[in-house]
Order: structure tokens, then sequence, then C-alpha cells
């Protein structure tokens, strides 16, 4: 760029954006948004940034905060349009995601929702490790009066799962839902489990539940996740807490899949589709953006 | 050719200046935050390096940077060095000799890990020849009864019928209540310890907040653990102020001190590889001990903190 003399008004823009900028990436940490992701925003949105509209008088905080948030909603929206269920078809969802993230409970809540829609709905548990899954499954299920599929005895979770596909499939249910257990990036074994699943019930959906409160590790189980079977959607679950969830950024970015729904509670109907803004409001720290955004 | 100036000592010695420490103390509130520190923490830690270090000398040699990281090396081992040991074994005898049980209760936030934890401690607790009582004390959640059973049921199966039983009564009952009687149970039948199972419960949800602590000031344990998973970011804070907070204002007045939380049960260490921050976000904010770290699902997966492992993990 041609060296030229800085007018004074771009240095102050440049310490007013920096300091901005300072205050809004402390946000988005303490948002549990992923460190690399944090830098790479604000430069991004320094790029963006332009001084002379800036210079122009314009509130600058305002042209900044919106800055930021045009590029928040582009992380935050992976350009995918999400799948949807087939009528006529057997549409087959398989959760998948980290030890005590809200797999279980969002699978009833889900069934629920599509239930109360006009699917025929059923849930396989394939959850043959945990103690008391079937149970928890079952108990969810009988509540709810959705048909549920398990064993006390086998063992073997692919088996389970193809066993209540093909049952479930030849009574002709229109969502089959399976519920999978918790495992993490670090157990290999429970990886290959996770992908003689996939390959044993060839779903058309996988969803990896994620836990709003998790931290820096979000990224690197969620890529984990990625590689091994082919997630198409994240749900967050517990923002009913004080948690933000900015772990989901990384998760959407990693798997370039969105979020469609949030959990938001314990119960079977605190379940709601995914909204950008707010969620994004709540990322910065800010109580209400609609103010920084022109309709 | 210039091996003689090998020898030559060209270190001074210098004094640290906040301006030369700005730039070395961000890099370093960075690399915390990127190892799953809560960043308010990563700050707070940071801040207290500067006033330490700001007018010292330090030897060119060394340099500023690795300076600075020593001190938070030291800072940071000093704060996951408890002051005071937990030492459950040896509380449990002491209970044992006045004739009473001992009872601990395992609280904390949805799906980190009280259940499968407690299961855990009951083992070790068998393996050292005690007699358990394992309360269902969560009540609310699907599955929770069953879940226990099974544990119980397993561990039985290793040990005997006699050293371990489950005390519930189904689902619904206040768990405070259901506590009391089975303290009271374990006391009649001789039971070493007593371990109480809660729901988990979202730290601003006032009314279960307010149960938890109605059954800490009725029941009185003697360790009231707070599970808190690896995995946690910065949540870790706000879990543990208001979870101690709503301990302390329910405290029974007839009780002499305020009930808080007495120590730490920090599961799911095998998820985060060298992401350990969550250990120093939760003892800084707490001053309390990391008692047990769950690495695993299986009952022996229930180790004590290396606090060594965990310091250059952080720096790494
Ligand atoms: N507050 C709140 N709690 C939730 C939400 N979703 C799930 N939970 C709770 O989180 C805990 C764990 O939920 P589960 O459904 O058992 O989690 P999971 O992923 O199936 O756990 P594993 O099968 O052990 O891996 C339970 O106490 C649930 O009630 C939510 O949106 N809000
Ligand atoms: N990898 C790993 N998983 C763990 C560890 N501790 C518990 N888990 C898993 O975490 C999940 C949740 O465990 P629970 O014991 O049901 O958690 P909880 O806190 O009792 O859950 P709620 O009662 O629903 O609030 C289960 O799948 C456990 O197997 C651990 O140290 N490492
Ligand atoms: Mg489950
Ligand atoms: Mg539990």
């Amino acid at each position: 760029k041609a060296l030229h003399t800085l007018s004074n008004a771009t240095v102050i823009n440049e310490d007013v954006l920096s300091a901005l900028l300072k205050e809004i990436c402390g946000a988005l940490l303490e948002s549990d948004v992923n460190v690399q992701l944090v830098k790479r925003l604000r430069d991004n949105v320094k790029s963006v940034i332009d001084f002379e509209e800036m210079a122009g008088g314009l509130n600058k905080r305002v042209i900044i905060k919106r800055a930021v948030f045009t590029e928040l909603c582009k992380l935050v929206d992976p350009g995918v349009k999400p799948w949807q269920p087939v009528k006529g078809r057997q549409n087959v969802i398989m959760f998948v995601g980290l030890q005590g993230a809200g797999k279980t409970t969002t699978c009833t809540k889900l069934a629920y929702h599509y239930q109360r829609r006009g699917w025929k709905v059923c849930l396989v548990c394939a959850d043959t490790f945990r103690a008391g899954a079937f149970d928890q499954v079952k108990q969810n299920c009988v509540k709810a009066r959705i048909p549920f599929y398990g064993s006390y005895t086998e063992s073997d979770p692919v088996v389970i799962a193809q066993d209540g596909v093909e049952k479930f499939k030849a009574e002709n249910f229109d969502i089959i839902i399976i519920d999978t257990s918790g495992r993490h990036k670090q157990e290999d074994s429970l990886f290959e489990e996770m992908l003689q699943l996939q390959n044993a019930t060839e779903p058309d959906q996988i969803i990896f539940v994620m836990d709003a409160s998790i931290g820096q590790a979000c990224e690197l189980q969620a890529r984990a996740f990625k590689d091994t079977v082919d997630v198409g959607a994240v749900i967050v679950t517990k923002l009913d807490g004080h948690a933000k969830g900015g772990g989901a950024l990384s998760a959407i970015a990693v798997t370039k899949s969105p979020i469609i729904f949030i959990g938001t509670g314990e119960h079977i109907d605190d379940l709601e589709p995914f909204k950008t803004r707010p969620f994004i409001s709540k990322l910065l720290g800010m109580g209400d953006i609609e103010g920084l955004i022109d309709k | 050719m210039f091996s003689f100036l090998k020898n030559i000592n060209f270190s001074t010695q210098q004094t640290v200046t906040s301006e030369s420490l700005q730039p070395v103390l961000d890099k370093l509130k960075e690399h915390l935050t990127s190892k799953n520190v809560a960043s308010e923490i990563s700050v707070q830690l940071c801040d207290s390096l500067e006033s330490s270090l700001v007018g010292r000398s330090y030897s060119t040699f060394t340099g500023l940077t690795s300076t600075a990281k020593q001190a938070l090396s030291d800072a940071l081992t000093k704060i996951l060095s408890p002051k005071h040991r937990v030492n459950v074994l040896r509380d449990v005898m002491d209970a044992k000799s006045k004739g009473r049980p001992y009872v601990i209760t395992f609280c904390g936030v949805n799906g980190v890990g009280k259940s499968t934890n407690l299961a855990k401690v009951c083992f070790w607790l068998l393996d050292n020849n005690y007699r358990v009582l394992v309360v269902g004390g969560d009540t609310f959640r699907a599955g929770a009864v069953e879940q226990l059973r099974t544990h119980v049921v397993r561990l039985a199966n290793m040990y005997s019928e006699e050293q371990v039983q489950l005390y519930e009564r189904g689902y619904g009952k206040d768990p405070a209540g259901l506590a009391f009687e089975a303290i009271k149970y374990a006391k009649e039948r001789r039971y070493d310890v007593v371990l109480v199972d809660t729901a988990g419960r979202m730290q601003d949800n006032e009314p279960l907040m307010r149960a938890l602590s109605k059954l800490v000031a009725l029941n009185n344990p003697d360790l009231t653990l707070f599970v808190g998973e690896a995995l946690v970011g910065n949540e870790a804070v706000d879990q543990l102020v208001k979870f101690n907070q709503s301990l302390i204002d329910n405290s029974s007045a007839s009780a002499g001190t305020k009930s808080v939380i007495d120590g730490i049960l920090l599961t799911k260490f095998d998820c985060i590889d060298d992401k350990v921050g969550a250990a120093i976000s939760m003892t800084y904010i707490t001053g309390q001990p990391i008692v047990f770290v769950g690495t695993g699902q299986q009952y022996p997966d229930l180790k004590s903190l290396n606090v060594k492992s965990v310091v250059s993990a952080l720096l790494r």
C-alpha cells in the first residue's frame, strides 16, 4: 500500500477498533469460543472494517459490532440446508456424542417432536454399555407413548441397532431414531464401534449432540467424530443454564453442518429450533442485538 | 572457531518492567486459555504474576519469558497442591470409631459423571474392606435408580451382598428425607460409608439448588463432593460459585460452620489430552482440593491428581 500519512482520524479509529475488539474477543473467550477461532475472527473483522466509513463520523462502536456480528453469522451458518425427513420413506437418524452430552434425552425429545407433527416415530436403544441406559430409554418412551426397541441381554450395540432398524422398517415406521453410547476420540475401540454402527444401519442423518458448557476440547472431539462418521447436524444441549455454547462454533465449522435444535431443559418438550441471532447475542454477552441490525 | 565465546557469560541482570512483561503475559494468558483454563482465571493468574514479577531482577541469560514461565509454574503448582488434604480412608476410620457411618454426597450439573464415579468410589471403599450403602438420591431422571442398582449388583457380585447394598425408594420421593432415612438405616446396620447420589441440576435453577442445599443442611454429610467434568470451560467458575453460595445460604442455623463444597471430583480427565485447565479453574475459584480424578468408564478408573503432570501439560 502506498505510504500515506495516517490521518489522525484513522489512527484514532484503529485504537478504538483494537480496544473494542479486545473487549469483544474477551466476551467470546468467556463464552467458550475456540481460542484460534477468536483470533481468526478478529483478523477477519480488521480486514473488513472500512476506515473511510468510520471516518464519516458514524458511530464507531455500532460499525465494529455489526462487522463482528456478520462475521459470527457466517461462522454459525455453514451454508448447508439441513436434511429433512422424507414422507413415504423410512428415515433413519443416529445420535452420537461425548459421554453425558444429552443424547438419550434429546433422542426422546426429537422423537416426540416428530410424533406430534404426525410422523410414525420409534426409538432404538443401541447403548448396551452404560448402566441403566435401556431403562432410561424405556421409561422416557413409555411416558411419551413412543415405540422403542432394546435389550437387557444383548451386549453388541451393532446387533441391536441392526435388528431394531430391520424390525421398525418392516413395521413401516417413518422415522427410526438410534441412541448410541457416549464416546470420546481417545478410545479407538469406541470410534471403531461407531463406524460399524453407521455401516450397519446406513442412517440418513447423523446428529452430533454437544453440551453447551464444553470448553476448548470441543473442536478436537467434533473433528474426530466428523472424521469417523458422516455427521450432518449439531444439537447443542443444556442452553437453559448459564452456558453460552461457544464451542458450537467449532463444531459447526469442523462438521460443516448446522445447529438444527437446542436443548433447553430436561423435559421432553424442552427442544427448540435453533435461532442464529439470540445465540450470537448470548455469545457476545449482549442482551438484544436487534438494534444493531437493520431489519 | 567461536568456541572461546562459549565460556564468556553474556548474561547481565535486568529488572522486570510491566512494559517488557506485557507481551509475555498476553502470550501466557492466551496459552492458558487454549489449555481450557477459564479465561477470567487466566487473566487473574497473569495479573498476580505481574505484581509478583515487576521490579524483580532476572538474568538475560534465562530471559524474561522463561522467568515468567517459571513463576507461573510455581503459582500453578501452589494452586493445585491443597492446603488441607482430604484423607477419606482416615476419616472413614474416625467415623467408624465413633460408631457412625461416614456420609459422602455427590452433587453437580447434569451428565458430568456423578453416578458413575460414585460407583467407582464405592468399588475403592469395598476394596478397602468397608461396608457401603449406596443411596438412590436421584429420584428424578429416567433410569437413575436402575443405573445405580446395576452398579450395586455388579459390585456385590465382585465382593458380597453383605458388603454393599442399594437404598432406594423409586422415583418422586424427596431426596433429603430419603437420605435421612438411609443414614439412619446405615447406622442401625453398621455400614461404614453412605454414598448419596443426587440428580444433576443447573447451577442457576433456584428450586433445585435450594432442594440440594436442604439435603446437605438436613443430613450434614462428612464430605460434600462437587462433581465437575474436565471438559467444561468457563462454566466451571459459575457452577462452583453458585453451588457453594447456595450451600452457604441454606446452611442449617444449628450446624456450627457453614456447609460448603468440601472437595472436587474431576471426571472425564481421559477426554481432554493436554487441555487440563478445568483443574485450575475449579481449585483456584474454591480453594478446595481435587479429591478424585475420573479417568475412564470402568470401576478402577479413579485416580488422585498428579500435580506435576498437570502443570507440565499446562505449560507445554
Ligand atoms: N438442564 C438440562 N439438562 C439436560 C438437557 N439435555 C440433557 N440433560 C440432562 O443431562 C444429563 C445427561 O443426559 P443423557 O441424555 O443421559 O446424556 P447421554 O449423552 O445420553 O449420556 P451417555 O449416554 O451416558 O453418554 C441428564 O441429567 C439429562 O436430564 C438440557 O437441555 N438441559
Ligand atoms: N470417558 C469418561 N467417561 C465418564 C467418566 N465418568 C463418567 N463418564 C461417563 O459419563 C456419562 C455420564 O455419567 P453419569 O454417571 O450418568 O453422569 P451423572 O452426573 O450421574 O448424570 P445425571 O445423573 O444425568 O446428571 C456416562 O456415559 C459415564 O460412563 C470418566 O471419567 N471418563
Ligand atoms: Mg445416553
Ligand atoms: Mg446420575
